[in-house]
């Protein structure tokens, strides 16, 4: 027999007898931990009759003495699977016929909200005015929805070119705002199974509903709102667009949510799907006074000192680049140099020779002169 | 534009996407795309052809950055795309014109030349193992007392036009021309409006050495491109339009 469960439950066991008979218990909240092991083939119980359940928890854990922490293991149909004790009333009791035995639900949720950790404000999404404001009428909406009216802002696109900002705005919105914003990355959605992909986007509105006013944050949208045509490449390409389609303008009115959408490959992106969002924003690349900007923005976080440079010259050598190029290629590569050779000061000539190089590649993919 | 691939349908220039598309002539045409900008217009008395040369580093020696091409005596033509594919359609458009003065000892009527090179164009379009041509062209010039000017697309497509233009800022330009084009300005006129158009599609990168002007006139009925000098006059016209515009905001 199984020696985990066993021992756990017997020493309870003891203890039951040795106190004879201990409070019993009310209220128990348990949650799904998995198992000890993990192995080739495991399956995980999902609970289809909360009272069936109940019941037959009730019968095999009867007796045992539990305590908030403790683990519970199953000993019939899925053996050795553990559920945690997370809530239990009163404290320390005997589970016994009336104990009412609750699982909580946010089992394993691939949709679990992954909340953004840094803190990211307006202010350093630099540039790229257009999709601030729109962000500003959508927080506007979600605070009062009823000077819309039936007008409300619903579905928002980002597009453009990598690194510019698209899902860093996001993250400024869910941090500036009080109302909840769920962040998904697209291929999150897609699931394991052909049919999975379709079932957890409509999870993720139910979902959305129930909290809404909200906000649904969908990063790299292409992955599952590729065009239909594309279906002889991935099999489910047609039913998740289909799931998207009906959730983001369908027949069941959802009220209170936005969805924003960021994707590069806005070309890819099936046509019905585009046409549900009311505006498409574009993100450009930043100009010489937004890469300035940005310079002085982010070095103002350097560990190093910065000795004073001329960034207005040095901005107009980067244009081209993305803010996430300047960030993480430029000032990152500058930063690390100054710190491998030992020294206090970032300088000017770090940055310079950073950009060079990268400007340099640059030049190399384009074969322009092919072409007059 | 980024095109992604179209499930195999772009494989090969001969097949027909189910919804009647040729996806090879159609990236052909983002090949034309890729090149500078080249504009024509006609006018009363003549027609013109400018282009935008870009020029990536200063040791190029400009001149030898070729976008504007005499065929005949009163035939020029303009390109946009692969330079390689220019030139071979260059040479061959100026081989039918000797053959149309060999043969019926005329000089070759503009809508004929275009034609020819249409025509070849599209036998790239129609059989396997080829591509097509990434280059299309504007041809300009006069015959019977009258200015015509035509453009040839990769697909082979023709088309006439009062003004026109191709390259990487077609869209810019041809806004220019829906609202400022006028049939009775004269050549003068004409150059000026075509520049107008490549200061507003060149975004300020604006250079007099980078400019190319190709002029026929009904009078001379002879082709020529304008020097230097005369390109500059021009360009200062232009800038110092502009400049005053923008002072006055």
């Amino acid at each position: 027999m199984r020696s985990i469960p066993q021992r756990v439950n017997t020493k309870k066991n003891h203890e039951n007898s040795s106190d004879s008979e201990g409070v019993a218990t009310e209220l128990l909240i348990l949650k799904p931990e998995g198992y000890p092991l993990s192995g080739m083939i495991e399956d995980y119980p999902i609970i289809e009759n909360k009272d069936v359940f109940e019941c037959y928890a009730r019968e095999q854990w009867s007796g045992c003495v539990v305590r908030k922490g403790e683990y519970l293991f199953d000993r019939r149909m899925f053996p050795d699977f553990a559920y945690k004790i997370i809530e239990i009333e009163p404290a320390e009791s005997v589970i016994g016929m009336s104990t009412s035995i609750v699982v909580s639900e946010e089992e394993n949720d691939p949709l679990a909200s992954t909340e953004f950790k840094n803190p990211v404000c307006f202010d350093s999404v630099v540039g790229q005015e257009l999709a601030k404001q729109k962000c500003r009428l959508i927080e506007r909406f979600l605070e009062e929805p009823e000077r819309f009216g039936k007008w409300a802002p619903r579905n928002v696109l980002f597009f453009g070119p990598s690194g510019t900002g698209k899902t860093m705005l996001a993250k400024a919105l869910a941090t500036k705002t009080e109302v909840p914003i769920i962040p998904v990355k697209a291929t999150q959605l897609i699931g394991e199974y052909v049919g999975d992909g379709a079932r957890q986007i409509h999870q993720l509105y139910d979902r959305a509903e129930e909290m809404a006013p909200c906000i649904v944050f969908i990063d790299e949208l292409d992955a599952i709102a590729l065009d239909r045509r594309f279906q002889e490449l991935r099999g489910d390409v047609v039913e998740i667009v289909n799931a998207l389609l009906t959730e983001m303008d369908g027949i069941d009115e959802r009220a209170g949510i936005c969805t924003i959408g960021s994707t590069n490959r806005v070309h890819s992106l099936d046509t019905a799907v585009r046409s549900r969002f009311e505006e498409e924003i574009e993100f450009i690349l930043p100009g010489v006074e937004e890469i300035q900007h940005i310079f002085e923005l982010n070095i103002e976080t350097f560990p190093l000192e910065v000795e004073p440079c001329d960034f207005a010259a040095l901005a107009k050598k980067a244009v081209g680049l993305s803010g996430r190029d300047l960030v993480e290629k430029v000032l990152k590569t500058a930063l690390h140099r100054a710190i491998i050779e030992n020294r206090e000061t970032v300088t000017e000539k770090d940055f310079e020779t950073t950009l060079s190089k990268l400007i340099k590649k640059d030049e190399n993919r384009n074969p322009d002169r092919l072409y007059v | 534009m980024q095109m992604a691939p179209q499930m195999g349908y772009d494989r090969a220039i001969t097949v027909f996407s189910p919804d009647g598309r040729l996806f090879q002539v159609e990236y052909a045409r983002e090949a034309v795309k890729r090149g500078t900008t080249a504009v024509g217009i006609k006018a009363a008395d003549g027609v013109v052809l400018l282009v935008d040369k870009r020029i990536t580093s200063r040791l190029v020696e400009a001149e030898s950055i070729e976008k504007i091409f005499q065929i005949d005596n009163h035939i020029g033509a303009a390109t946009s795309g692969l330079v390689a594919d220019a030139r071979s359609l260059i040479d061959r458009a100026r081989v039918e014109a000797q053959i149309n003065r060999v043969s019926y000892d005329e000089p070759i009527g503009i809508e004929v030349i275009s034609k020819k090179i249409c025509d070849h164009k599209q036998t790239y379009t129609q059989y396997g193992g080829v591509r097509p041509y990434g280059t299309a062209l504007l041809i300009a010039g006069v015959d019977d007392h009258k200015p015509r000017l035509f453009e040839t697309d990769p697909s082979g497509a023709l088309l006439e036009y009062k003004a026109t233009a191709i390259g990487a800022g077609r869209n810019a330009v041809v806004e220019v021309f829906e609202a400022d084009y006028r049939e009775d300005m004269d050549v003068d006129a004409a150059v000026l409006l075509g520049m107008d158009a490549l200061y507003k599609a060149s975004e300020g990168k604006f250079d007099a050495a980078t400019i190319e002007v190709g002029v026929v006139t009904l009078e001379g009925r002879q082709f020529r491109k304008l020097v230097p000098e005369e390109v500059e006059k021009y360009v200062q016209r232009v800038v110092e339009k502009h400049g005053s515009a923008e002072e006055k905001e």
